[in-house]
């Protein structure tokens, strides 16, 4: 119920494009979704995931599928870590659920790292499991599967597993699972180490301050987010938000000794490193944005910290656990219905998050122009170019909302974008090389000249979506014109096309990674069959 | 003194003849050109504000 207050017309039909959000009717599987693509595989493997899977349950439901079971799982599992009192279980799921994390994740679009969220009480409780009982089981492959869709995520996944669960006798299988869960975007990113460095400027995607709420204090109740653009209103007050982290600080002061008796030293211990682990990379990456900038720029995969208020998923488990223990404790001193009452106290403080943030969250249809530009393209020859060269739109027929352009992914072929991006003014360099050398092709003085050069990139389509606006210069290109309709004009390059040569190496190395991917799947459903079939023979003979 | 002011004059014209080439040699190589690939990535839209 929490899950469809929160979401609300996003469940309506459509497809939710918000920032980072990008859902189409069928996302075609292309080899860059593997990660043999230019850039950097930030997007492996969850595209894939999605490519495969909306073969069977088309992208439109999945989307649904994919926010409503995230919210319900993450307030079950909750739920399940609190204990068996009602008020704590209550208390729980809202803490959990209805928090600036959830929203303004959702709101921006970054949906694996939900996903990852939604995952983590379950994990604590197979981590608590496995301590006693090394056998892998069919819930654990799937946790790991659904919480490792991004590099972020995975590593996340990983660290609450690990705390929780390790011992000397379950950390070796843990690892191997660990491994195999991340393996399509270790490997893809292993492969991309020499573009795996980015821009210094992206520190300004560190943990920040929600309107007058100072940085620090936003962190302590999962708030933070740098983009101001998708904070709710409700955060950027001082007042509210400062009592929100006042009640959920003395209910946490109140249930922190009867939370670690309940679960024992080592959970307790290994979820509040967990919390100091994710409060800490929030922080480092507010105060001291030079650093991780420099990391970002210096290290291959350093910019995975940029984004520091991320991390904070890290605390969610132990901040609803332990609020839920305070509230239970102050149950015991008041009637029942106001411990019940106490579940509302989250809802009380962001109020304008319910029904997707006020009615922000709502989908849109895609132009039908679209759908006949596809199948008139199909897979293209080569890698498909879309104009006007920028990541991000704000179409009219999405309700005017910015979102990352939909089209390429639209579309079938692999595609080249422009990966800067712009905030605040400033233009923040991307990582794909290719992307100079499209804008030196755009750069010549002919049609004909672009067409060639372009082709020499590896690309044989150019998509030119009409109704974003270009100031003056639209970059022609010479081919033939195979779709033109009121806001798509598609162009085959009559030229040729210099194909990628992909390394013999890489397609081993991510064929042995996506291997150990499916494979962790096959076990989920292998232990699955193991632990239904006898049930299954044993029903005849009952019968 | 004729020979003083002509080679006055000469230095005067010549100095801001050259003075108008460099400046024109410089304004041709800096200022962006009408077609330029930045155009067409133009209107950049913004990903987000930090404040």
């Amino acid at each position: 119920m929490l899950a469809v207050l929160l979401l609300g017309p996003a469940l309506g039909p459509g497809y939710l494009l918000t920032y980072d959000m990008v859902w189409v009717p069928d996302l075609a599987l292309r080899s860059d979704f593997l990660g043999l693509g230019s850039a950097l595989p930030r997007a492996v493997p969850s595209d894939a995931v999605v490519a495969v899977l909306d073969e069977v349950v088309p992208g439109m439901l999945l989307q649904k599928l994919m926010l409503l079971g995230a919210l319900v799982t993450g307030g079950v599992g909750a739920a399940a870590l609190a204990g068996s009192a009602l008020s704590a279980r209550l208390v729980a799921v809202s803490v959990y659920v209805w928090s600036p994390f959830v929203i303004e994740r959702l709101w921006i679009g970054h949906w694996p790292l939900v996903l990852c969220w939604a995952v983590l009480p379950w994990l604590v409780r197979q981590g608590v499991r496995l301590r006693e009982d090394p056998r892998v089981g069919s819930t654990l492959p799937v946790l790991l599967l659904i919480g490792s869709l991004s590099a972020n995520a995975g590593l996340m996944a990983a660290a609450t597993l690990l705390a929780v669960g390790a011992t000397r006798r379950s950390t070796p299988r843990m690892v191997a699972l660990l491994l195999a869960a991340n393996a399509p975007w270790l490997v893809a990113g292993v492969l991309h180490v020499g573009e795996a460095r980015s821009s210094s400027a992206g520190a300004v995607f560190g943990l920040d301050a929600e309107g007058t709420l100072p940085a620090p204090v936003a962190a302590l109740t999962s708030g933070g987010i740098w983009n101001a653009e998708v904070v709710p209103d409700s955060r950027t007050q001082l007042l509210l938000p400062l009592v929100l982290t006042l009640v959920i600080g003395a209910l946490a002061v109140a249930g922190y000794r009867p939370m670690a008796r309940r679960l024992g030293r080592r959970t307790t211990t290994a979820l509040v490193v967990l919390w100091a682990i994710g409060y800490a990379v929030a922080i480092v990456s507010w105060a001291t944005p030079d650093l991780v900038g420099w990391l970002a720029e210096t290290l291959p995969a350093g910019g995975l910290l940029r984004d520091g208020s991320r991390w904070l998923a890290l605390c969610a488990p132990l901040t609803a656990v332990v609020v839920a223990e305070g509230a239970t404790r102050w149950a015991g001193r008041v009637p029942q219905r106001f411990a019940v009452a106490a579940a509302l106290v989250p809802l009380a403080f962001m109020p304008d998050a319910a029904w997707g943030v006020g009615g922000t969250l709502r989908p849109a249809d895609y132009p039908d122009d679209w759908a006949v530009a596809r199948s008139e393209l199909g897979d293209g020859r080569g890698d498909l170019l879309v104009l006007p060269f920028t990541s991000y739109r704000q179409p009219a027929w999405n309700h005017d909302h910015k979102v990352l352009d939909p089209l390429p992914r639209f579309l079938e072929p692999n595609y080249v974008v422009n990966d800067e991006l712009a905030v605040d003014g400033r233009i923040i360099a991307g990582e794909d090389p290719r992307v100079p050398d499209v804008l030196d092709a755009l750069a010549l003085p002919s049609a004909g000249e672009r067409a060639d050069a372009l082709g020499a990139l590896g690309i044989g389509a150019v998509a030119r979506d009409l109704s974003q606006p270009v100031a003056g210069y639209e970059a022609p290109v010479a081919g033939t014109v195979v779709h033109r309709g009121a806001g798509l004009e598609v162009t085959l390059l009559d030229v040729t096309v210099d194909r990628r040569d992909t390394p013999a190496e890489w397609w081993v190395a991510l064929l042995a990674a996506w291997t150990a991917y499916v494979g962790l799947a096959a076990v989920a459903v292998a232990n699955l069959v193991r632990r239904v079939a006898p049930r299954m023979a044993v029903r005849p003979r009952d019968g | 003194m004729q020979a003083f002011i002509i080679t006055f004059a000469s230095v005067i014209v010549g100095g801001g003849l050259a003075g108008a080439t460099v400046v024109g040699l410089v304004n041709s190589q800096t200022a962006p050109p009408e077609n330029s690939p930045a155009n067409v990535s133009n209107p950049v839209l913004e990903y987000g504000a930090t404040k």
